[in-house]
């Protein structure tokens, strides 16, 4: 049974339409991510799920029953907020109790409820402190706290971790993911992180525009994006496009460079006006196999790996190439490489993915 | 080694403006002192003495019977009773209708609620003069002159706008997600209000308290327009009235002043430390 269900989901502000027509559904446990740039209406859709915003068009469910006018309280759904939203004028305690209090549950129940969410963020010593006492992390952990003490149906995090430091941000999300192996509850995260979205994610749901471009598993929208917005947004450093020339060579793609073009012999996908390759799937060949020549611009060693950042030869185009770090590479060198032209997506005029024959 | 032109410098670049500026001060803080001085020492003095011309001495022994005599006076306790009996409730009043539309301004807009707060605020610019007859004989058909209902009721009408203003802006500085996040809880608008959005408040509420308090409590004009009867008169009435048949009882005049000055000052002391700001740290980010 779903835990929760988007049908045909809409919003508008004044003339703009917000949310345009989700349809979704999370089963039950399940840790879904919606990803997507700055303003594409991530944050909206949350508010549609909790009820704050009133839905423009379409039904909600949760837990199998209707909630789609329901009030905010009575939907079973708790949120971390982006900004954590605790209450400065009260202690963890009081904070992460407040809705118990509210529902005007015994005073004994609340803090044992209050004690066990506590004990499970490890937050027990700061019981007693006010939020302005406390780190970015640990705020974050009452926040979180806050909404587990209900035992909602679903829970939900709009951007949490986005007021962390990097660090933390790591730190924060294994634990995020942990919590959800503790909990066994259906958790939507929202952020425009891709990173966040591929490392917590059971499924992920790419949103761009108030639509949903693509839903699947990480891997999945990895290796086989459904358009090129996936493709350029999923992955980092980002899937390389080059256009297709129109009057290409027969059984060839040919790609245009400026001045220079590239030829992809016995390697053709009809309708095709551009292709994307990811970083790791150009490789350095010699003069004679590799497909084109470039020039290294820069050169970021990160250790494990490293990333070259190339220009083609006779035009402007940027590529990334991730290569190991044993190559001995320098900067203005002229180097050969070679596409995996197993890998390669081709994208049609709309920029959605093409099957190759 | 310090350079000796750097030390002459300020002395050739002598700016005379922090100079003017103080002798400003100066000349200000006297002229709004002396009065304040001249009751403080006519309130130790005899009528005798000050009749003499003594005004503006040091005593050399302090005269408490002015004191003494206020303190004795049954129609200065009236006086003092009647004034509470305005201020605290009007002071409530037109805090809780702030807050209240203050509220809604902020956080509960309507479609039109910004004009209707435009309206509202431009209230402060109302001169009373304007509205004083019409009062009076609004309040003079209902028969409750020479009550005290019609002082209540104007104070709290007079201190809508500024209660409002003030408190809208206040409530805007709150987080929206606070109130989100305390609505997901469970909570009601009014719980919202009342357990998240007025304790974060305090520092405005103890601003308008200790204005409002003030304010009709020193109030002339609206006690002496709807009263006539002694018995129904606030304290700084009370402090003309109290004047022998001949002559004017300066020195017992004085210390009622002071006397009277004594609970604002009270209300001062006791909201002037919520006077603090950045309630709301710590609520979000940080
Ligand atoms: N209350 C509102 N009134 C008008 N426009 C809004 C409102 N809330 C959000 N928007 C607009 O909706 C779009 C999506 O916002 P949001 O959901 O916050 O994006 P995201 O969270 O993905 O960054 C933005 O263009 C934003 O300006
Ligand atoms: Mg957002």
């Amino acid at each position: 049974m779903a835990d929760l269900r988007l049908e045909n989901v809409s919003k508008r502000f004044g003339d703009v339409q917000v949310i345009n027509g989700v349809d979704f559904a999370a089963k039950h446990g399940e840790f879904v991510v919606f990803v997507g740039p700055s303003g594409c209406g991530k944050s909206t859709l949350l508010r549609l799920i909790t009820g704050l915003e009133e839905t423009g068009g379409g039904r909600i469910f949760i837990g199998g029953a209707d909630v789609t006018g329901m009030k905010p309280s009575k939907r079973g759904v708790a949120m971390v907020f982006q900004s954590y939203a605790l209450f400065p004028h009260m202690t963890v305690e009081d904070n992460i109790g407040f809705g118990l209090r509210l529902a005007k549950l015994p005073k004994e129940e609340i803090g044992r409820r209050v004690a066990e969410a506590a004990r499970i963020l490890q937050i027990e010593d700061l019981l007693e402190r006010k939020p302005r006492q406390l780190s970015g992390g640990q705020r974050q952990r009452v926040a979180i706290g806050r909404s587990i003490i209900r035992d909602p149906k679903v829970f939900l995090f709009d951007e949490p971790l986005s007021n962390l430091d990097a660090a933390l941000r790591v730190q924060m999300r294994l634990e995020i993911a942990r919590l959800h192996k503790r909990l066994g509850a259906t958790m939507i995260y929202v952020t425009h992180d891709q990173t966040e979205a591929m490392t917590l994610a059971d499924r992920i749901v790419v949103i761009n525009r108030g639509r949903i471009e693509q839903v699947g598993s990480p891997i999945d929208l990895y290796d086989h994006p459904a358009n090129r917005f996936v493709s350029g947004f999923i992955g980092s450093p980002a899937m390389n496009f080059i256009d297709v020339n129109e009057h290409g060579p027969e059984n060839c793609t040919s790609l245009g460079a400026g001045s220079a073009s590239i030829e992809l012999d016995g390697c053709q996908v009809a309708g095709a006006t551009a292709i994307g390759i990811r970083p790791e799937h150009l490789e350095l060949a010699g003069p004679e196999e590799g497909d084109f020549p470039a020039t290294v611009e820069i050169i970021e060693k990160l250790g494990a790996e490293s990333l070259v950042y190339l220009q083609f030869d006779g035009s402007d185009l940027p590529l990334t190439m991730r290569t190991s770090p044993e190559h001995p590479l320098c900067a203005g060198e002229t180097v050969h490489v070679r596409f995996n032209k197993d890998r390669i997506h081709f994208f049609d005029r709309d920029g959605k993915i093409l099957n190759r024959p | 080694m310090v350079d000796a032109a750097a030390i002459d410098r300020p002395l050739r670049d002598f700016n005379p403006w922090p100079a003017v500026i103080v002798v400003c001060l100066v000349c200000l803080a006297v002229l709004f002192l002396a009065p304040t001085l001249g009751v403080l020492l006519s309130s130790v003095k005899t009528t005798r003495d000050i009749a003499f011309g003594e005004l503006w001495t040091i005593p050399d022994t302090l005269f408490l019977g002015n004191f003494g005599e206020v303190i004795a006076n049954p129609a200065v306790h009236r006086y003092i009773l009647n004034t509470i009996l305005v201020t605290v409730p009007a002071t409530a009043a037109s805090i809780a209708l702030g807050v209240f539309a203050g509220y809604v301004f902020s956080k509960l807009p309507f479609r039109g609620s910004d004009v209707l707060f435009l309206i509202l605020v431009s209230g402060m610019f109302f001169p009373p003069q304007v509205i004083l007859i019409p009062l009076f004989r609004l309040f003079n058909t209902m028969g409750l002159i020479d009550t005290l209902w019609p002082i209540i009721i104007v104070h709290t009408a007079l201190g809508i706008p500024i209660c409002t203003l003030l408190m809208r802006n206040f409530f805007a500085t709150v987080p929206n997600a606070l109130r989100e996040a305390a609505i997901l809880e469970g909570a009601n608008e009014w719980q919202v209000l009342m357990r998240v959005a007025l304790p974060l408040s305090l520092p405005a509420i103890a601003v308008l308290a200790t204005l409002q308090f003030t304010w009709i409590w020193n109030d002339f004009l609206w006690p002496l327009i709807f009263t006539n009867s002694d018995e129904k008169r606030t304290i700084m009435i009370g402090i003309v009235n109290l004047k022998g048949q001949y002559s004017v009882a300066w020195g017992v005049q004085g210390a009622l002043s002071l006397i009277a000055s004594i609970p604002t000052l009270i209300v001062f002391l006791f909201f002037q430390r919520y006077f603090i700001k950045g309630m709301t740290m710590g609520a979000v980010k940080g």
